[in-house]
C-alpha cells in the first residue's frame, strides 16, 4: 500500500515540480497546470462552437504544443494537461449553444437542447447553464475517481493473469466489439474495422522489403499515423460539413438567445436538491457506458435522459416543469451522462492500451509521438525500489484531470456564459479555416507534401464512410491496433511452439474469441 | 422482399475488392507467405495479417448485403452523383492549392528575386519562404467560401490571407526550426 501511496506522491510532485511556466513574486508556477487552464478555456470555447469539437482541437493543438514542448520526457505532462483540458472542456461547452440557440455545440448536447432551450427561452439561460455546468461537473469528477481506481486495478490484472495468447483474445475481441457496436449495421463496422487493419499494415511487416506498397517508395514506411487518423476523423468531417452548405443547407446561425436582464436569472432553492438523484443516477450511467470502448456519450446521454424522464414521470408533482418544456432534471440528466463519459473511456486506454473515443486516440498520439509512455497494462507496474517513470507520468495524468475538474468547478461556469458569441461564427467560414489549419499541423509535424496527400486520401475515404452510414471510429481504433495486435499474435504463435490453434489454448482467450463471435452474432441479429 | 440497393451494390463491390487482396494483391506485394519456415522454425509470415483483414473485409461485404435485404430501398444514406461531382470539385481546388504552394514560390524567385538566386537558397529568406504557403492556403480557404457562398468575393480572399497570416504567427515567428509548406519538400 505503501509504495502505492509513493506512486501517487510522485505523481503529484511531477506536476508541480516540473519546468516552470514563469515566477510570481518570486515563485516558479509549473507549467503542467496552467496548460491544463489553458486547455480547458479552449475547450469550453470550442464546445461552444457548433461545426467545432473536442477531438478537432486536439489535432490542432498537439503539433503546436510539440513544437512548443520537443520530443523529451519532460514535455508528456504539460501536453497531456493541454489536452485533458480540452476534452473537458469541450463537454462542457457543448452545452451552450445547445442552451442558448437550440443548436447542440457537440453532438452528445442534442438532449440538452430539450429541456435547455425552452429555459432559456423562458427567461432563464444562466439558470440552465449554471445547471449544465454543475451536472456536468460532478459527472465528470465521478467518472474520473471510477478512472483512478479502475485503471490500475484493472492493468494489474490484465499484466498478472494473461499471457501472450490472452492478449492477442483480448484485443481481438475490443476491436469485434467497437465494429458490432458502433454505426448502424455490424457489417459496416466490420467492414471499417477491416479497411483500418489492412492500412495500417501498408508499408510494415518484419522482411526488409516493406508489404503492400504497389511500389511507391513514399509508402515503405506507411501511412504517416497522425496524417491518415487526422484524414479520416477530422477532414472526412470537414468535407461533409462543406457539402451540406453546398447544397444548401444552414450556414448561418439562429435568431439569438441573447441573456435576459431583470429576470429572477440563476439557481434557485431547492434546485440542487432536486437534480441531485438524476445527476447521480447518469453519471453512474455514463460511466458505465463509457467504460465500454467505441459506445459513445451520445447514448450515454440518451440512457440518461430517457430514464430520468421516466423517474420525473413517476414522481412528478403538479407544479414540477414537465420534461421537454424547460425541465431542469431533464438538463441535469442529459448533461451528467455525457460528461460522465469521458473519464470512464480513458480506462481502456491506460489499463489495455485499447482508444475508446476520439479523445483517447489523440492521448495515444501525443504519446507516441513525443515517446516515453506507451499506454497498456505495463504502466501500472509498482517497482520498488527504482522508479518506474511510466506510472509516475500514469499518476501525473490523474493530478492533472484533478486540477481539470477543480478549475471547472471554479471557473468553467463563468466562461461557458461568455461564450454564448462563438456560435455565431459562421460555418462557410470556420469550415475551411479549420481544414487549413489541419493541413498545416500535419505538415509541420511530417514536412512533406506527401503526407498532405495522404490526409486528402484519407479525408475522401473518411468523407466516403459518412455517406454510406460507415462509422469512422472503429477504422481509427483497428488503424492503432494493428500492429500491436500483429505484433502480439506473432509472439504468441511462436511462445507456444507454432500451435496454429494459440487464440484456443487456455479458457481465458477461449472465452474472449467466444464473446468476440457472440458480440458480432447477437449485436448484429438485434438490428438486422 | 425489401432490399437497399445501394448496401447490396456496397456489398458486393467490397466482396470483389476483397478478394482481389486475397488473391492478386496480398501474394503479389508481400515479400513472405502466410507461415515462414526459418532454421526449421514456424513464424507468421508478412502476408498472415493482410490477408486476414481482407478476409474480415469480405465477411463485412458478405454481412452487408445480408442486411440490405432487411432494409427498404429509400432507408440509410448513399453515395450519389452528387456526392461524386462535389468530391471532383473539391479534389479540383484541393490539387489546384497544393500546385499553388508548391510552384508559386519558384516562379516568384524566377521572376522577381535575385539574379541567379533559386528558390532552395532563399527558403528561409522573407518574404520567399512563405509566398507559396500564403497563395496556396489563401486560395484553399477563399476557393473553398466561394464554394459554398457560390460566388468569389473578397470577403473570402481576406478570410484565406487572415488565416494564412495566423498560421504564420504561430508557427512560423516564434519557432526557427518549424517549416510551413512546401518548404521541407524543397
Amino acid at each position: 500500500m505503501s509504495e502505492v501511496l509513493n506512486y501517487i506522491w510522485l505523481g503529484v510532485l511531477a506536476v508541480f515540480t516540473g519546468p516552470d511556466l514563469f515566477s510570481l513574486f518570486g515563485i516558479g508556477i509549473p507549467v503542467a497546470p496552467i496548460m491544463v487552464l489553458g486547455g480547458l478555456l479552449t475547450g469550453i470555447a470550442v464546445g461552444a462552437t457548433p461545426g467545432l469539437a473536442g477531438p478537432m482541437a486536439m489535432a490542432i493543438s498537439l503539433p503546436i504544443l510539440i513544437s512548443i514542448f520537443g520530443f523529451t520526457p519532460d514535455a508528456l505532462l504539460p501536453v497531456f494537461g493541454f489536452l485533458i483540458g480540452i476534452m473537458k472542456g469541450a463537454t462542457v461547452g457543448g452545452a451552450v449553444p445547445a442552451i442558448l440557440f437550440n443548436m447542440p455545440g457537440t453532438p452528445d448536447a442534442l438532449m440538452t437542447t430539450l429541456d435547455g432551450y425552452p429555459m432559456a427561452q423562458s427567461g432563464q439561460p444562466r439558470r440552465a447553464l449554471r445547471i449544465a455546468q454543475l451536472s456536468s461537473v460532478t459527472g465528470d469528477t465521478f467518472s474520473d475517481i471510477v478512472l483512478f481506481v479502475c485503471a490500475p486495478f484493472l492493468a494489474v490484472v490484465v499484466e498478472a493473469y494473461l499471457d501472450l495468447p490472452e492478449k492477442t483474445a483480448l484485443l481481438i475481441l475490443s476491436i469485434t466489439f467497437i465494429a458490432a457496436v458502433m454505426g448502424s449495421s455490424v457489417g459496416k463496422g466490420l467492414l471499417a474495422v477491416g479497411l483500418g487493419l489492412l492500412a495500417s499494415f501498408v508499408g510494415t511487416g518484419q522482411s526488409l522489403t516493406p508489404r503492400l506498397t504497389f511500389g511507391v517508395p513514399e509508402l515503405s514506411g506507411g501511412f504517416p499515423l497522425v496524417a491518415a487518423i487526422l484524414g479520416v476523423l477530422i477532414v472526412g468531417e470537414i468535407f461533409k460539413g462543406i457539402e451540406d452548405l453546398v447544397r444548401g443547407g444552414n450556414s448561418g446561425r439562429k435568431g439569438a438567445q441573447t441573456l435576459a436582464e431583470g429576470v429572477k436569472d440563476r439557481l434557485q432553492p431547492g434546485d440542487i436538491r432536486r437534480i441531485a438523484p438524476y445527476v447521480g443516477r447518469s453519471a453512474l450511467i455514463g460511466t458505465i457506458i463509457g467504460a465500454l470502448p467505441g459506445v459513445g456519450s451520445t447514448l450515454a446521454a440518451t440512457l440518461g435522459y430517457s430514464y430520468a424522464t421516466r423517474r420525473h414521470k413517476a414522481r412528478k408533482q403538479p407544479e414540477d416543469t414537465a420534461f421537454g418544456a424547460g425541465a431542469p432534471e431533464g438538463i441535469a440528466a442529459t448533461e451528467a451522462a455525457n460528461s460522465a463519459v469521458s473519464g470512464a473511456n480513458l480506462i481502456p486506454v491506460l489499463s489495455l492500451g485499447i482508444p475508446g473515443n476520439a479523445a483517447a486516440v489523440f492521448l495515444i498520439l501525443a504519446a507516441d509521438s513525443i515517446g516515453g509512455f506507451n499506454p497498456g497494462p505495463a504502466v501500472f507496474r509498482f517497482t520498488t525500489p527504482e522508479v518506474n517513470p511510466e506510472l509516475v507520468i500514469a499518476f501525473g495524468i490523474f493530478t492533472l484531470m484533478s486540477i481539470g475538474n477543480l478549475l471547472n468547478w471554479l471557473i468553467g461556469g463563468s466562461f461557458m456564459r461568455s461564450m454564448g458569441v462563438l456560435a455565431r461564427i459562421p460555418q462557410h467560414i470556420l469550415l475551411p479555416v479549420v481544414l487549413l489549419i489541419t493541413l498545416t499541423a500535419i505538415y509541420v509535424q511530417e514536412t512533406s507534401l506527401f503526407a498532405l496527400w495522404v490526409t486528402f486520401g484519407f479525408g475522401i475515404l473518411g468523407y466516403l464512410f459518412r455517406r454510406s452510414d460507415i462509422p469512422v471510429l472503429p477504422f481509427v481504433i483497428a488503424f492503432i491496433l494493428a500492429q500491436p495486435l500483429e505484433q502480439t499474435a506473432r509472439e504468441a504463435f511462436a511462445a507456444t511452439g507454432a500451435n496454429p490453434w494459440f487464440l484456443f489454448s487456455s479458457v481465458t482467450s477461449a472465452v474472449f474469441m467466444l464473446a468476440s463471435l457472440a458480440a458480432v452474432v447477437l449485436l448484429g441479429r438485434n438490428r438486422m | 422482399m425489401h432490399r437497399n440497393t445501394a448496401d447490396l451494390a456496397l456489398g458486393l463491390c467490397v466482396v470483389v475488392l476483397a478478394l482481389l487482396a486475397i488473391f492478386a494483391w496480398v501474394p503479389n506485394d508481400t515479400a513472405t507467405g502466410i507461415i515462414q519456415k526459418i532454421r526449421g522454425r514456424q513464424s507468421i509470415g508478412d502476408a498472415m495479417a493482410p490477408t486476414l483483414a481482407a478476409l474480415l473485409i469480405g465477411l463485412s461485404g458478405l454481412l452487408i448485403t445480408l442486411e440490405s435485404r432487411r432494409k427498404s430501398a429509400q432507408e440509410g444514406p448513399h453515395v450519389s452523383l452528387f456526392n461524386l461531382g462535389f468530391l471532383a470539385i473539391l479534389t479540383g481546388i484541393f490539387l489546384a492549392s497544393v500546385l499553388l504552394m508548391r510552384w508559386s514560390g519558384p516562379l516568384l524567385v524566377g521572376l522577381f528575386g535575385p539574379e541567379g538566386a533559386v528558390y532552395r537558397d532563399l527558403r528561409d529568406t522573407m518574404p520567399w519562404k512563405l509566398s507559396g504557403f500564403v497563395i496556396g492556403g489563401t486560395f484553399l480557404v477563399g476557393g473553398l467560401i466561394s464554394l459554398m457562398q457560390r460566388r468569389v468575393s473578397w470577403t473570402a480572399v481576406c478570410v484565406g490571407l487572415l488565416t494564412a497570416g495566423l498560421l504564420i504567427a504561430v508557427f512560423d515567428l516564434p519557432f526557427s526550426d518549424i517549416l510551413l509548406p512546401p518548404n521541407g519538400d524543397l
